[in-house]
């Protein structure tokens, strides 16, 4: 039998085939054409990668090249909860949660919660130890994978912080050098763009796009780790023992203001920034003002020796006092000393001795050498955050301001300011901008920082009568405590008081300083040393020129310097 | 002719294999390289960890060291007059 279809289903079927081609073809059209360059794009994404290639941050190493800090990358555990499970099928987050916790020092149920938060992908600890990866990743746990990421490290633990400063979670450089040349270390990103097979491995034979990153500058430092440990480890001490409110210390290379050593008390870990308060982080050497009380009387003798409104023998009739603008100062503990020479006045600390030399100088020219000498402005060092305390206009003084500034009241200043003031007296008369990188790595070559000579302050005789004053004062005078057996030490004490918020000053509070430099004959180090606070009050001078002496011994000693005395 | 081509058409994609098999192994020594790399950085560090005088200062204390009281400096003439 034959079966007969009828003329009107054949060509109905027919319309239909038509039809079907007919929008196939227009669709395939339209992919050939107009949506070309979409189907053409994401079949591209699906092979081709595009990442931004990480520069390496630069490494900072110290004068000698010890390395002070570094960056390597370290593996971050990532976890994708819905791949943990075990050949089965079966689930096994709490078993991977009580396998993790021992070796991260967690607890299971935080791991646990975690885990069951919903998110799809989660890093669980970031930047691991690798001890603590190694031993994770033998476990080979399903759902758990490893990343790559870079990590800040010092291996010096907390010595240096405050100079080297932290990199905070987003790979920027806070405080120090690690914030003052961010940029530098920094380096620039790359890119890569390759095409990748379904494993994520890149493929030989295709696009290949390389823009290599650039890697960032390896600084190398003027400080000393061996003279900045035995720094630290005498502030921390001294503020332990006097359980004083802070500190800081400052070493200088007189000859070109190269900063051997720098250290503030509170301080902090850089490994464990998150824990330090806002106070451990502020690097009081730069960015704490004080009044240096007695220190500077050092600076109102070299400015009346320049002027050649005093000699080293020229003297006064001491009677326990000295008034001016209708303000009575007095000597500590209001001592009368009688006769005494302008050497005497600084191996004494007498403030009545302050005031007569300051009104043979006069307040306009003490005030010329003030801001000769630095105070009131920034040094200029290259480190973040620096402040450049306050030394008032001339048009603002107090007839009685020639007094108490030529004592250190009055006038706020640094720790570095009054090393970089003391370090002129040192070499001679040159003010030198205190710096901290004395050279840069660059992938052009090496650059060298030259010594910046900012002005000739006082003159080469000032500065060598001066030194022979200072010296005067350890050997005979308030600050013998800071002697060295071998070496000639020339510095001076100072105690200041506290200013209040009400504008009077802190009862029976004090900060206790010694600036100096040693051999005097020829100076190979500046220090100054600054106690906020310590217990022993008056007496507090006492404690800062023994942290003098223990870091003079040491730094001497590791730096081969040869005894100037028998 | 078909032969040949068959031939020169079987060389392209032996070719193109072992360029391919190549650009894994390249990818896996690079790896490698980036890996021991890591691994020397981390040696490193460890190195200046161990010789950090605040770590060789705590182990000279474990030790029982002490520093000296004196310490005496031959200057240049005291060596030359010994020759």
């Amino acid at each position: 039998m034959t079966a007969t279809v009828s003329h009107t289903r054949l060509r109905v079927l027919f319309a239909l085939f038509a039809s079907a081609s007919l929008l196939l073809s227009t669709r395939l059209a339209y992919w050939q054409t107009v949506g070309r360059a979409d189907l053409l794009s994401r079949a591209t994404d699906q092979v081709h990668s595009d990442l931004a290639v990480a520069a390496q941050r630069g490494v900072i190493r110290d004068r000698s090249g010890a390395v002070l800090a570094t960056t390597v990358d370290l593996r971050s555990l990532y976890a994708i909860p819905a791949q943990m499970k075990d050949d089965a099928g079966n689930e096994t987050r709490s078993a991977v949660a009580v396998a993790l916790a021992p070796i991260l020092r967690e607890k299971v149920e935080v791991l646990r919660a975690a885990f069951d938060s919903g998110a799809e992908w989660l890093f669980v600890r970031r930047r691991l130890p690798e001890e603590t990866a190694a031993r994770i990743a033998a476990l080979h746990l399903a759902g758990l994978g490893f990343e790559m990421e870079p990590k800040r490290l010092y291996p010096n633990g907390a010595v240096g912080a405050q100079v080297l400063g932290f990199v905070n979670d987003d790979g920027l450089g806070q405080y120090g050098v690690e914030g003052r040349y961010d940029d530098a270390l920094a380096g620039t990103p790359g890119r890569l763009a390759v095409a990748r097979d379904p494993a994520n491995r890149e493929l030989a034979l295709g696009l290949r796009t390389a823009v290599p990153a650039k890697n960032g500058d390896e600084l190398w430092l003027t400080i000393d780790l061996a003279v900045q440990n035995a720094v630290e480890r005498e502030l921390a001490a001294v503020v332990d023992r006097e359980k004083a409110a802070g500190g800081a210390v400052v070493v200088l290379d007189p000859k070109d203001g190269a900063v051997i050593a720098i250290a503030s008390s509170p301080t902090y870990d850089p490994a464990r920034v998150g824990t330090a308060n806002a106070e451990a982080l502020r690097n009081r050497a730069i960015s704490w003002t004080y009044e240096p009380g007695s220190t500077m009387k050092a600076i109102t003798i070299a400015a009346a020796l320049d002027r050649g409104v005093v000699t080293p023998s020229t003297s006064y009739q001491d009677v326990g006092y000295a008034v001016i603008g209708g303000r009575t100062l007095c000597n500590a503990q209001c001592k009368v000393y009688g006769p005494t020479t302008v050497t005497q006045i600084l191996a004494r600390s007498q403030n009545a001795g302050a005031v007569f030399v300051a009104g043979k100088l006069g307040a306009s020219d003490l005030n010329s050498y003030l801001q000769a000498f630095g105070f009131g402005q920034r040094t200029g060092v290259d480190l973040a955050a620096e402040t450049g305390g306050i030394v008032r206009p001339l048009a603002e003084w107090y007839p009685v301001d020639l007094g108490t500034i030529s004592f250190g009241q009055g006038l706020s200043i640094t720790p570095l300011q009054l090393a970089a003031a003391y370090a002129a007296i040192a070499n001679g008369g040159t003010l030198y901008r205190p710096y901290v990188v004395t050279g840069r790595r660059a992938a052009d070559g090496e650059h060298r920082t030259a010594p910046v000579p900012v002005r000739r302050v006082i003159s080469e005789e000032t500065g060598a009568t001066l030194r022979t004053m200072l010296t005067t004062t350890v050997d005979n005078g308030i600050a013998n405590a800071a002697a060295l057996k071998g070496y000639s030490v020339a510095g001076k004490t100072g105690t200041a008081q506290i200013p209040s918020d009400e504008g009077r000053y802190v009862d029976d509070a004090y900060i206790s300083s010694f600036a100096g430099f040693v051999p005097a004959s020829d100076p190979r180090m500046v220090v100054v040393v600054v106690l906020e606070k310590p217990q022993s009050k008056l007496l507090g001078t006492v404690p800062a020129m023994n942290t003098f002496k223990a870091i003079a011994t040491d730094a001497l000693r590791y730096g081969r310097v040869q005894p100037d005395r028998p | 002719m078909i032969v040949a081509c068959f031939l020169l058409v079987l060389l392209y994609l032996a070719q193109a294999t072992a360029v391919s098999a190549a650009g894994y192994e390249a990818q896996r020594l690079a790896a490698q390289r980036d890996e021991v790399r890591r691994q020397n950085a981390l040696l490193a560090i460890e190195s200046a960890r161990l010789d950090s005088p605040a770590r060789v200062e705590t182990e000279a204390q474990r030790l029982g060291l002490v520093r000296a009281a004196t310490i005496r400096v031959v200057g240049p003439e005291a060596v030359a007059a010994t020759r």
